[in-house]
């Protein structure tokens, strides 16, 4: 018997309209029995498949029953109901009002956890909105929890709208999908945090009224209700305050961030009481051995199940509550941290500022904080400076060039201040990509740091086009000025900048391996340090250049000496530093060169790749840089060649002369005035380098093949060989490090 | 014949041979593309392309939809998306295709 359809042939709708389709036609037929046996007669390891489908295409494919791919499975296989806000309601699964506090307790405490998981990373609806009563806040009738309620939606909303508009996330960081889920839209934010301090005004009332009175006998029952009450105020108090911080950072004055500032601190006062009360809160009551997550009332894990993609298999799991608290005291550290941007005034402070931030790996709620804290509206830094002004400060500070200083002639030169305005509008929008990508994660950064070099060429170039015609636009007015170089350096000065945090990001993110080391760290000390520190000391030149001419000047009006005390050059501790980092890389390479002398440096067998290949991969992203030219492969070699010395130094000799390096830096950094902890960073490195490359001179461990470990614990740039680690306690015994 | 391994996709040279395997994979063949539901063991019923199967009847879907547990109704809200989904063999309880994709594929559905 042959089945025919009656229904009429429509070959063109098989890839869509796959749903219209079943519902017209029902000509289903049977066939599992005829296939399972045409599928036996294939060999084993066959597939059968279309000609455009292969086993490429095969791979990517969910894997149905797989506990890990498919998100539909839980579902399914939990033996109980999954009931929606509205149904368990009805069911009597949920209270809406004449809630125990112990189970507001519960709740309330649940919510934040759900909140912070979110926070790092996972989605709505696996978290917040497990939380029936997130749901739908209308149909709490119990006062505290719709408030609570409504809160936690406006802390979401918020801190999604701040997220998004900060853009300084990936899929890895933050996920915005709301799911078309309400976040309280119809309710403005001031009226839930009226509606929180509402509440909180009641609780304290109970909290007063149940409070111990003098010679009174205590019932141990009203004592627990006391602390119960309490325990409620506390995390209302910290709902209220902690929106009211994220809507105050949402205000366009630059005031407000200090405000913001003093909310979050208020609301880390409540931490403690919050941490040692947790234990009043109900718990999730099903047995969880059976794979079943726990639930407790007003909470359903799987309620989102099916509006979860299918790629999207991961149940998230909820963070503790026992590690709530330190989490959000945290956060608020960060959210501190970040209100104290306002302070810094000069571009390359800030900028200072966002990769000292950046380099804790903050949230990515912090890191967009800072971002809108910064850039309100994408217009002005903190509301009130006009970026081109930011730019034109921070170029006084580090180049003074002429044209910017007030007894300059071009400062009043039409031309000149056309030059100079159109040049620092190009520089803004790159300077405000770079101050972004610090917002970034740490992996992204690096990727990123990598293209804005392209955009910062481009900026070398009208740089060095500008300075020329201002400076003979100068030779003109002002014969015995120079503008030479002046904001060419500027941007050399940035471009290395972002060069070296590329190549040693590179150490912190693990990418490079063992035997790569040396030509990193040669190229960040024999290169780009090197051209650094030129950089530094042409803009220290140029900028007593300017001074010297302001002195005159002045000398010329009023006899009076103004030259007394020597004044500290705002450039030096770059300097300084800069130098201390290039005996590190010098040290670390010379130390890399001797190892593999001697065979300690694992070598891959190259047979896909060579080192060349691997070199011009790491270095890629130079090419795209004027100045400082990019140095391939081959000159690398030619300069690195240890043969064009007469005699070629030995190992023995390259460990010494690390050993130097290192010694160098540590006297360097030993005369720093006020060390930061940098500074300290380095110096723990730099003093067990110094005894372990003499001992290896020495020729300690010469003939055993064991290779070197590099510990990059105490500095993420620079690590101290750990193969030696006996050695040097040894060694400590007898001569105490200090 | 028995023994030669055919090269996958359709083929459309014709063969004389009427080895099982032979008829088997032409059977399959002309099932390629077409709309596919399959039931598995948790009650769930998958709807999408086939595109491509092995001997342990480990099948691949493309552009799959997913159904709860009923079979003949879709009353159970709306389907998911899932799209390309592989379901394993020992996942399969039925296997149906529409009536009409069965004329290009030979073999199916004929009492024999």
């Amino acid at each position: 018997m042959v089945m025919k359809s009656a229904v009429e042939d429509d070959d063109a709708g098989w890839g869509l309209g796959i749903p219209e389709k079943m519902k017209n036609n029902a000509n289903w037929v049977d066939i599992t029995h005829e296939f399972k046996g045409a599928c036996k007669e294939l060999n084993l390891g066959e597939l059968l498949h279309d000609k455009l489908f292969g086993l490429f295409e095969a791979m990517s494919a969910i894997e149905m029953m797989d506990p890990k791919m498919d998100a539909g499975m839980i579902g399914n296989q939990v033996n109980r109901k999954v009931l929606n806000f509205e149904q368990a309601i009805k069911e009597e699964a949920i209270k809406v009002k004449d809630l125990s506090l112990p189970e507001l307790i519960g709740i309330i405490d649940t919510c934040f956890c759900c909140l912070i998981t979110w926070l790092e990373g996972h989605s709505l609806a696996q978290t917040v909105f497990t939380c029936l009563y997130v749901h739908n806040p209308d149909l709490i009738e119990e006062p505290a929890l719709k408030a609570f309620a409504l809160g936690i939606l406006k802390v979401c909303d918020i801190a999604r709208e701040k997220v998004n508009k900060a853009a300084v996330f990936e899929e890895e960081d933050f996920q915005a999908m709301t799911y078309g889920f309400k976040m309280a839209n119809n309710v403005t934010d001031l009226r839930v945090t009226g509606m929180l301090k509402d509440v909180e005004d009641e609780l304290q009332r109970k909290v007063k009224s149940t409070r111990i009175r003098q010679g009174e006998q205590r019932d141990p029952e009203v004592e627990r209700e006391h602390q119960q009450f309490l325990a409620l105020f506390n995390r209302i108090k910290f709902m209220r305050l902690l929106l009211t911080a994220l809507i105050t950072f949402t205000k366009k004055e630059t005031s407000s961030v200090g405000e913001a500032q003093k909310l979050v601190v208020q609301a880390a006062d409540l931490l403690s009481a919050i941490h040692s009360s947790i234990q009043h809160g109900i718990q999730s009551q099903n047995d969880t051995t059976k794979g079943d997550h726990p639930i407790m009332m007003g909470f359903e894990p799987l309620v989102n199940q099916r509006l979860l993609p299918p790629t999207f298999p991961r149940y998230a799991k909820i963070i503790k509550r026992e590690d709530m608290v330190a989490y959000f005291s945290k956060l608020i550290d960060r959210v501190k941290t970040v209100c104290d941007v306002i302070n810094t005034t000069n571009l390359h402070g800030i900028l200072d500022f966002f990769c000292e931030f950046s380099e804790q790996s903050p949230c990515v709620l912090s890191r967009s904080l800072l971002q809108t804290t910064f850039l309100i509206d994408n217009k002005k830094v903190f509301g009130t400076h006009l970026m081109q002004d930011m730019i034109k400060d921070a170029l006084r500070y580090f180049v003074s060039p002429p044209v910017l200083s007030h007894k300059c002639c071009l400062f009043n030169n039409h031309q000149a201040k056309d030059y100079i305005d159109s040049f620092v509008t190009h520089c803004s929008r790159p300077f405000c990509s770079l101050i972004q990508i610090h917002g970034h994660n740490r992996a992204r950064q690096r990727d990123k740091l990598g293209h804005i070099l392209e955009e910062f060429a481009t900026l070398q170039d009208e740089a060095e086009k500008v300075d020329a015609a201002l400076h003979s636009l100068l030779m003109k007015l002002e014969p015995q000025r120079q503008h030479l170089a002046c904001l060419g350096t500027w941007i050399l000065y940035h471009n290395l900048r972002i060069m070296i945090q590329y190549l040693l990001s590179g150490f912190e993110l693990e990418l490079y391996s063992m035997h790569e080391y040396y030509y990193i760290y040669w190229y960040l000390s024999e290169f780009l340090y090197a051209w650094l520190m030129s950089t530094l000391s042409r803009a220290d030149s140029s900028q007593m250049a300017e001074e010297r001419l302001m002195e005159e000047q002045v000398k010329g009006r009023s006899s009076k000496k103004t030259k007394k005390k020597k004044k500290v050059r705002p450039l030096s501790k770059e300097i300084t530093m800069s130098q201390a980092y290039q005996n590190m890389c010098a040290g670390m390479y010379k130390t890399m060169v001797a190892l593999d002398m001697d065979g300690k440096v694992r070598k891959p067998q190259f047979e896909l790749d060579s080192e060349q290949v691997r070199y011009e991969h790491r270095f890629a992203p130079f090419n795209s840089v004027v100045t400082p030219p990019p140095v391939h492969y081959i000159q690398f070699k030619e300069m690195s060649d240890l043969k064009k010395y007469n005699p070629p130094p030995g190992s023995t000799d390259l460990y010494l002369a690390a050993s130097k390096h290192f010694q160098q830096a540590k006297l360097i950094l030993e005369n720093v005035p006020s060390p930061d902890p940098e500074v300290n960073r380095i110096l723990k490195v730099a003093k067990p380098n110094i005894v372990v490359t003499k001992l290896l001179a020495g020729g300690h461990k010469k003939d055993t093949k064991v290779l070197p470990e590099f510990d990059f614990s105490a500095h993420k740039y620079f690590p101290w060989s750990k193969s030696s680690d006996s050695a040097l306690r040894e060694r400590q015994k007898v001569i105490p490090m200090a | 014949m028995a023994t030669m391994i055919e090269e996958n996709g359709p083929s459309t040279h014709e063969q004389s041979g009427v080895s099982p395997s032979y008829q088997a994979r032409q059977k399959l063949e002309g099932l390629l593309n077409k709309n596919m539901r399959i039931r598995m063991t948790d009650g769930r019923t998958l709807v999408g392309l086939f595109l491509c199967t092995d001997r342990d009847c480990n099948v691949i879907l493309g552009s799959a939809q997913e159904f709860l547990k009923s079979t003949d109704t879709f009353s159970q809200g709306e389907p998911r998306v899932l799209g390309l989904a592989m379901i394993p063999g020992h996942h399969v309880v039925s296997i149906e295709v529409e009536a009409d994709s069965l004329e290009d594929a030979q073999g199916f559905g004929v009492n024999h």
